[in-house]
Formats: structure tokens, sequence, C-alpha cells
């Protein structure tokens, strides 16, 4: 595949796909869980070895099997893959971020992409086509999650994690489920008209 | 009576105070697929309130006699989506026997609206109140009423909201959520929040 095709495929993915502020496919952990930087880490953290690994695994079930019969095979795959990942978020991030985090953490077994977009889009191209497209979805929520995590961990506490930042200045409520959809609504207007700007052009 | 109010208390804080939507923010993507019809409105809550009704009741099972294990807490996942997979696996064979016609209906959105994160999520706040199966019952009817309340709430704005008078940045995705901000905000009010 040409470096221009790749670079096409982790920018869908990343840009002009992405799950959360463009096609609106995984606003829930990003909304109400990445309440701060550490969450946001962990959030990342799980969804991004559990996507990756069960889409790949998920590849090799034969299409024979019909799709209503397929998607619980992809939960279960998901389910499994989930217990190693957890494991290795809570050496990474400590157990306390991971409880904190709560049930945001286990429902990316059935996250959209997992059980939407690969039926509809991944399972259709190549691997090789696939894998930087997979890249790109993977990596944009990631950063749409992060960033958010740390624009809420500086709006409300007044610092990024356990860097403590020299103000005074705090919007509790960003860090509540609305402030979350609020937010995110507007970083996808903002996202939508750079966009628009960007094909005028 | 006594079953019956229980209920039907867990059932109003799961509509109005821990809103599967609002609240929680658990299946969007599918709330925001819903919201286009009526109809997807009421199939889709349905079926998430068959299944988490049905689901809830082997999970409580679970929860009862497993729940002290060691590392309970990371094969719950696991055990969960089992738990899912087998109801809608049975209640798909079933209907395709029974009820044909409905089958039919139903087939094109069936997993869309059993694997999704409302049922999921739902299933795992339930187990972390460990209560009785009454609270498992009421939670899991509250949250299917609570997404039909929320997919009502976003199919009558949905045309205002995709309309011209919208800034082109803001239509569709943005100003949904916006929207789903300010009632969330509302519900917020609405328990008394505090900053504190």
């Amino acid at each position: 595949m040409s470096k221009e095709k790749t670079k096409g495929s982790l920018s869908d993915g990343l840009w002009r796909q992405n799950v959360v502020l463009v096609s609106g496919l995984l606003i829930g952990p990003v909304a109400a869980g990445a309440t701060n930087f550490e969450n946001a880490v962990a959030i990342a953290l799980v969804f991004t070895p559990l996507t990756l690994l069960t889409v790949l695994a998920c590849r090799l079930i034969p299409r024979k099997i019909v799709y209503t019969v397929r998607v619980i095979l992809y939960a279960l795959v998901a389910a499994l893959f989930y217990i190693p990942t957890i494991i290795m978020a809570e050496h990474l991030v400590g157990s306390a971020v991971v409880t904190s985090v709560g049930i945001y953490l286990p429902i990316l077994m059935v996250n959209p992409v997992i059980l939407t977009k690969s039926e509809t889009r991944f399972y259709l191209m190549p691997l090789k086509d696939m894998l930087p497209e997979l890249l790109g979805y993977v990596l944009g929520f990631g950063i749409v999650c992060i960033t958010t995590g740390l624009i809420r961990d500086i709006a409300v506490n007044g610092r990024i994690g356990w860097f403590r930042l020299d103000t005074d200045f705090s919007i509790p409520a960003m860090e509540t489920t609305f402030g979350g959809f609020i937010m995110l609504g507007i970083a996808a207007a903002v996202v939508r008209q750079i966009m628009n700007r960007k094909k005028e052009t | 009576m006594s079953v019956f109010t229980d209920i039907l208390i867990v059932s109003f804080i799961a509509i109005f105070l821990q809103n599967i939507i609002f609240e929680r923010a658990l299946g969007m993507n599918i709330i925001l697929y819903a919201a286009r019809k009526k109809e997807s409105v009421i199939g889709f809550s349905a079926i998430i309130t068959y299944v988490l009704v049905v689901s809830s009741c082997l999970t409580y099972l679970v929860d009862k006699y497993f729940s002290h294990l060691e590392y309970f807490s990371i094969v719950m996942p696991f055990l969960y989506i089992l738990i899912v997979s087998v109801v809608y696996i049975v209640s798909l064979v079933l209907i395709w026997l029974l009820l044909p016609r409905l089958f039919k209906k139903i087939k094109g959105y069936v997993h869309m609206s059993v694997f999704n994160v409302s049922v999921i999520g739902a299933l795992f706040l339930e187990s972390g109140f460990q209560t009785s199966l009454v609270t498992y019952l009421g939670f899991a009817l509250g949250t299917g009423v609570g997404f039909f309340v929320a997919g009502y709430l976003l199919f009558t704005a949905h045309g205002r909201l995709n309309s011209e008078l919208v800034p082109a940045a803001f239509r569709g995705i943005p100003i949904m959520l916006v929207y789903i901000g300010v009632i969330s905000l509302a519900l917020y009010a609405f328990i008394g929040y505090s900053t504190q």
C-alpha cells in the first residue's frame, strides 16, 4: 500500500470519521467517564489494546455465520480480551483509578468499533488496508478522550494528573455529564467547521 | 404491595435520577440512531427493557452466589456478556418459532438493541447496588423506560435540530449533544446538584 493511501486511511479514523466527534459512536465513556486526566488515560489504555486485539481476532470468525450470531462471538472475544487488558491497566494506572472510572471500562467490550464498524467497514477491506484505518480509529478515540480529560482536569481541579497548576480558576460543572455533553458538542461543531472550510479550499 | 412500591421507586430513580442517557451517557450511538424514527424508539426501548429484565434475574443470581469470590470483578464482564448472549439467542429462537412476523420485523436491528452499552452498562450498575431482586428488576424496567423517555425527547427535537435554522457546523451530532447536555443539566437541577 502506498504511503499516501496509508496516510489517508489513518487520517480517516483520526479525523474525518472520528468516533467521538464526527460519527458520535463512542460518546459515553468520554462525556461521563473521562472526567479527569487519569481517568481519560485509563479509558484510552483499555480501549486501545481491547479494540485492536478483538477486531483482529474476530476477523478469523467465518463470515458464513450470520451476523445475528456472529455479534455474540465478537462480544465474547472482547470479554475474554478484557481480562488481561484490565489487569494491565491496573498495573499501569493503579487500581484506584480503574475503580474510579467504574463501568466506563467494562462497557468498552461492546463498543461500536468492535460490533458495528468491524462489520460495515474493517472486514470489507484487505488486512493491509484495514490495519492503518483501525489504528486511526483507535488513536482518534484516544486523542479525543485524553484531550477531554486534560481540559476537564485543568478546568475543574487546576491540575494535570499529579502536576498542580498555579491557578484558582475552577469550573466544577465541567466534570459533570452535562458539562461533558456540552463540551463535546461544541468540540464536534468546531471540528465540523474546520472540515467544511478544508473542503471549500 | 411493598414489592410493587419498591419496583416503582427504583424505576423512578432509573428513569429520572440515573437516566441511562442523560445521566450516565450509556448507549449514545443507539439513541442517536433510534431517535430518527418513532418506531425505532419504541422498538429499541422494548427490546432493551425485555433483555434487561430477563438478564437482570440471571445476573442477580450470579452476583448473589459468586460475588464473594476473589477474582469475580475480573471475570464478571465475561459472565454478563455470556448471560446476555444466552438470553438473546434463546429469545431469538423462540420469536423465530412462535412469532415469525415479529422476527422479520426486528431481525434488522435486534443485535444493536441487545449488544450495546445501555444494556451491559445497566447490568453493571445494578451489580454495584448488590441488593434484592426487586431492585434489579425495578432498575432494569426503569432503564428501559428511561431509554424510551430519552429517545422520545430526542425524536421530537430531531427535525428542528437538523433544520436550516441551526448553523451548518452545529447541525446533526453537535447540536444533539448540546441538546442532551441541556436536558441533562435540567435533570441535575431536579436532583439538587451541588458543586461542593
